[in-house]
């Protein structure tokens, strides 16, 4: 186990830059989640950790070591893929143990370190078959147990649950989280799915074009998203922004919309242009208040979630008790001041 | 209506299976032509109208075959020109495709193109120019080397396509699992590759095997390979067409069994490759 | 819109890219054998040639250097021109014949019968046999007085014929051993294409009212002409260069009525010595080789751009 340290790390192709010149620090066994859409650089971060991708600039530590430089092979860390990358050819077990086997580990040590991963994700039956009798469960599991067995530094997740089924998936993000608790060796996972961050996550990195956009705890990135970007991609539904400024006291947009603030920060804010962000879970329905026309209604049985056209702004709400409501229905909405965030409209950073 | 359609359906494929047989008669007929040539009697074999079923059936064209041509020791040396060859091929040739594959170097493989593209001959010249001032002529190596002309393109051939389809994750996870770049060679990709390896084997053989125009020019009495032996048999004996004909079936015969069993990975390799080699 | 656009231009530098990283494993040890190997029996077979065309030089005698002297001889050597135009003849109908019988010969292995794979594979049999050991054999069918096929034609009403003892037949009976012999690779290459067609077009065909003709001629034909097209480079470069069926067969005779290039080549070089002669000619039948492949490329490449085009 051990830190991992990423100082001012770039990496471009040609006149490509995809990665900026990040900064990460990571505790001794915490639990890191590198999040963001398709393209924002990701899973080539984690490539650069892994040694399978040459850094174009800055330095990787881990523990005290600088290894940027280092062969992949030299690294002691235990990577699993999002295709799993199961030797086809190898049995279960040999698949666990071949990192120790290159490491001419003695035969006897090895099958007892095997079987003890085994018996931590339950896959004590399955040793002697092959990759292509498995499911992708097992597969998952597999690919864990290939990690653990290693007891490496740092464990790298790929993003290792997008193969999987939905169902399957949030057994796996359970056990994978479980798993971490239990040995407890510093873990990088990546992933596009924001509810896998918030879930497993000690702390979440967001990326965004090749840019750190935030780092915190889950709770700290969704009570204080740091700017629009990091509001709008952490939680679901997302955030409704609402495009205005700060009058009297209240909020108003082009459209005549007229929408709550705490009191601090109306006596501040006067004459700027602002992003208006409110969680479409912090909207009540009331019988007075902001009057809206229905224009969506889904319900899951747990919850409502609706679309409202209000003065010509569009409101995604959430709505945990139950209530009859229907298309072209006009409805009334409570805004909780405490739970506004506001965004600056040119830098969009949070005020 | 249902009836109608199946029975409609088997006299459809009834009528393809008749059509492809006319189509397939050709080879049917060539081989049993072939097979009766070699078991008939001079008498039966010079019999106009002709025979396809002798009474009197010649195996002694078989005998004769072996007892009188020294074909024991040209079988051998067939076997020792195409398996060295093919083996050499295989341990130079795999490693390479997969350098190749990897260093995504596909168009070094042009020079594998254009070698298809030269005529065999234009090899056979500085070659045997080679081997006379170095003095192998009159041993097996000259054959061996210039097989090689044969068989190294098509082993390195089949071996990119196929390595260039096994997926990278699985040797980014060996490397990251602590294997030198050998050992993901070594445990990982080629193990995984062996089907290729298969492929390309079978027609590295077969191909290396029917080569008839190295050995005309470089084999001698002693060094003959199958084919040469077969095609002075031609030249030098008076038309005894029993023996002639067993003699073609035995050269023949290693490849066309190989053809029947491994049908599948040569149609595959074919396919894939489309190589021809000489 | 903005994330493909940059996933778009990484992919593209990524394939630009040409410095290996520190980090990638070596791969040229891999490479390093074959690449001796080649260059010493494919590299250095090409380059000696080229030297040795401009000297003249027969085995046995001093060699001196005589510029292009060689290619001027092969430019007024009659002897080379007709077997120029041996060549031509015996490669188109080698190209043309085992094309049509071996797409006719896909489209219905294409289908699904009683014992197909076992027909497929005696069908593939011919070529993969030993080219000298099927070469004697119809030297034997070929015989003008003992002949099978002189028998087979008399059913037919047709009188014997001479087939390769006689100068006028004796490229048409060579092509047809050349052609039983490398139908079958035409088979295959065109079967991988028509295995690659997709099911849902000729489904749409066949409601839109098309018949069996008008599928074959508006969807089959267009997809595998790729195919056909590979098949038509391949079955050239091997014919021009066959030689094992014709030197087995006939030598280039009677006289010299099927020498082919690649005939007359092997006694330049290995019945007559005259190596710097010789290497003059390998490096024009190389070259025209050459020319040849590049000409069908091109006409590949215009085809797949009229592809394009009409999409």
């Amino acid at each position: 186990m051990a830190t991992v340290n990423i100082q001012n790390i770039q990496k471009h192709y040609g006149a490509v830059k995809v990665i900026h010149g990040i900064d990460i620090d990571i505790a001794d066994g915490e639990f890191v989640v590198l999040v963001g859409p398709s393209g924002c650089g990701k899973s080539t971060l984690l490539r650069m950790i892994a040694g399978l991708e040459e850094v174009s600039g800055g330095e990787i530590h881990i523990g005290s070591r600088e290894v940027s430089n280092m062969p992949a092979r030299d690294r002691d860390i235990a990577m699993v893929f999002q295709n799993y990358a199961l030797y086809p050819h190898m049995t279960v077990a040999d698949n666990m143990g071949f990192a120790l086997k290159l490491k001419k580990v003695p035969a006897a040590e090895i099958q007892a370190k095997v079987k003890r991963a085994a018996s931590i994700l339950g896959l004590e039956a399955l040793l002697d078959r092959y990759p292509k009798q498995l499911s992708g469960g097992q597969r998952q599991r597999v690919a864990m147990g290939r990690a653990i067995v290693r007891d490496p530094q740092v464990f790298l997740f790929d993003e290792p649950l997008s193969n999987l089924d939905a169902k399957l998936r949030v057994q796996m993000r359970g056990e994978i989280k479980t798993m971490h608790q239990r040995i407890g060796t510093t873990t990088i996972y990546v992933t596009h799915d924001q509810v896998e961050a918030m879930t497993m996550a000690d702390k979440i990195v967001v990326l965004h074009g090749g840019f750190i956009e935030q780092i915190g705890a889950p709770l700290e990135l969704y009570d204080r998203p740091a700017n629009i970007f990091v509001a709008g991609f952490i939680g679901s539904p997302a955030m409704n922004f609402i495009d205005g400024w700060v009058e009297e006291g209240v909020f108003r947009t082009t459209k005549g919309l007229i929408l709550p603030l705490p009191q601090a920060v109306a006596e501040k804010m006067g004459g700027r242009d602002l992003v208006y962000g409110i969680r479409p879970e912090h909207i009540r329905a009331s019988t007075q208040g902001i009057e809206g026309r229905v224009t969506l209604v889904e319900g899951t049985g747990s919850e409502i979630f609706t679309r409202l056209d209000a003065h010509g702004e569009d409101i995604a709400c959430l709505f945990r008790e139950r209530f009859d409501v229907r298309f072209g229905d006009t409805v009334f909405i409570e805004i909780d001041p405490s739970k506004v965030h506001l965004f600056d409209k040119q830098t969009g950073r949070r005020i | 209506m249902a009836k109608r359609l199946i029975r409609r359906k088997t006299l459809d494929s009834l009528g393809l299976l008749f059509v492809a047989f006319i189509m397939v008669s050709p080879v049917i007929l060539f081989f049993l032509w072939m097979i009766s040539l070699s078991l008939k009697y001079e008498i039966d074999n010079g019999a106009y109208p002709p025979i396809l079923f002798p009474e009197n059936v010649a195996w002694s064209n078989y005998l004769k075959v072996f007892e009188e041509n020294n074909f024991l020791l040209y079988f051998w040396n067939s076997v020792l020109v195409t398996g060295t060859a093919t083996l050499l091929a295989l341990v130079i040739g795999v490693p390479s495709g997969y350098g190749i594959a990897r260093l995504k170097a596909e168009k070094s493989a042009v020079v594998i193109m254009i070698a298809r593209m030269t005529p065999g001959l234009s090899f056979l010249i500085p070659l045997f120019l080679l081997f006379q001032w170095t003095g192998l002529i009159g041993t097996l190596w000259p054959q061996i080397i210039i097989h090689l002309v044969v068989t190294v393109p098509i082993v390195v051939w089949i071996m990119i396509g196929y390595f260039e389809t096994t997926p990278m994750e699985l040797e980014e996870a060996a490397s990251i699992d602590g294997a030198t770049p050998w050992q993901v060679f070594r445990l990982v990709a080629l193990p995984i590759a062996k089907p290729g390896i298969v492929v390309s084997f079978i027609l590295a053989l077969i191909f290396s095997w029917n080569n008839f125009v190295f050995g005309i020019v470089l084999a001698n009495r002693e060094t003959r390979t199958l084919p040469v032996a077969v095609y002075n048999m031609l030249s030098f004996e008076q038309v005894s067409w029993g023996p002639l004909a067993a003699a073609a079936l035995i050269v023949t015969l290693p490849v066309l069994l190989l053809t029947m069993f491994a049908q599948k990975q040569i149609v595959a390799g074919l396919t894939a490759g489309a190589v021809k080699g000489g | 819109m903005a994330s493909v656009s940059i996933e778009n231009s990484v992919a593209n530098a990524k394939q630009k890219r040409s410095k290996p990283s520190r980090l990638a494993p070596n791969y040229w040890p891999f490479v390093l054998p074959a690449l001796l190997v080649v260059s010493a029996v494919i590299v250095f077979p090409w380059v000696f040639t080229l030297w040795m065309s401009v000297n003249s030089w027969t085995l046995g005698q001093p060699r001196t250097f005589i510029g292009f002297a060689n290619y001027v001889r092969l430019a007024q050597d009659m002897r080379f021109w007709e077997s120029l135009w041996h060549t031509a003849t015996y490669t188109a109908l080698s190209v043309v014949l085992p094309l049509f019988f071996g797409t006719l010969a896909a489209l219905i292995f294409d289908a699904k019968f009683p014992f197909r794979g076992l027909l497929r594979g005696v069908f593939v049999m011919p070529m993969m046999a030993t080219p000298v050991a099927v070469a004697l054999v119809w030297t034997m069918m070929f015989h003008p007085q003992l002949g099978v096929l002189n028998y087979l034609l008399s059913f037919l009403g047709i009188g014997p014929q001479e087939w390769i003892y006689n100068q006028f037949t004796v490229i048409p009976s060579l092509v047809l051993v050349e052609t039983w012999q490398w139908t079958p690779l035409v088979m295959l290459i065109v079967l991988g294409g028509l295995a690659a067609v997709p099911r849902e077009p000729y489904e749409s065909a066949e409601i839109d009212g098309a018949n069996a003709w008008q599928k074959f001629r508006y969807l089959t034909m267009p997809m595998i002409a790729p195919f056909l097209m590979i098949a038509v480079i391949i079955r050239s470069i091997d014919a021009i260069k066959s030689f094992d069926i014709i030197y087995a067969m006939t030598q280039g005779g009677p006289g010299t009525a099927s020498e082919t290039i690649n005939i007359y080549l092997y006694n330049t070089a290995f019945a007559y010595y005259d190596i710097g002669y010789g290497s003059a000619m390998a490096v024009v039948f190389f070259f025209i080789i050459i020319a040849l492949s590049f000409v069908l490329l091109m006409v590949r490449q215009r085809a797949n751009w009229s592809d394009m085009e009409t999409k």
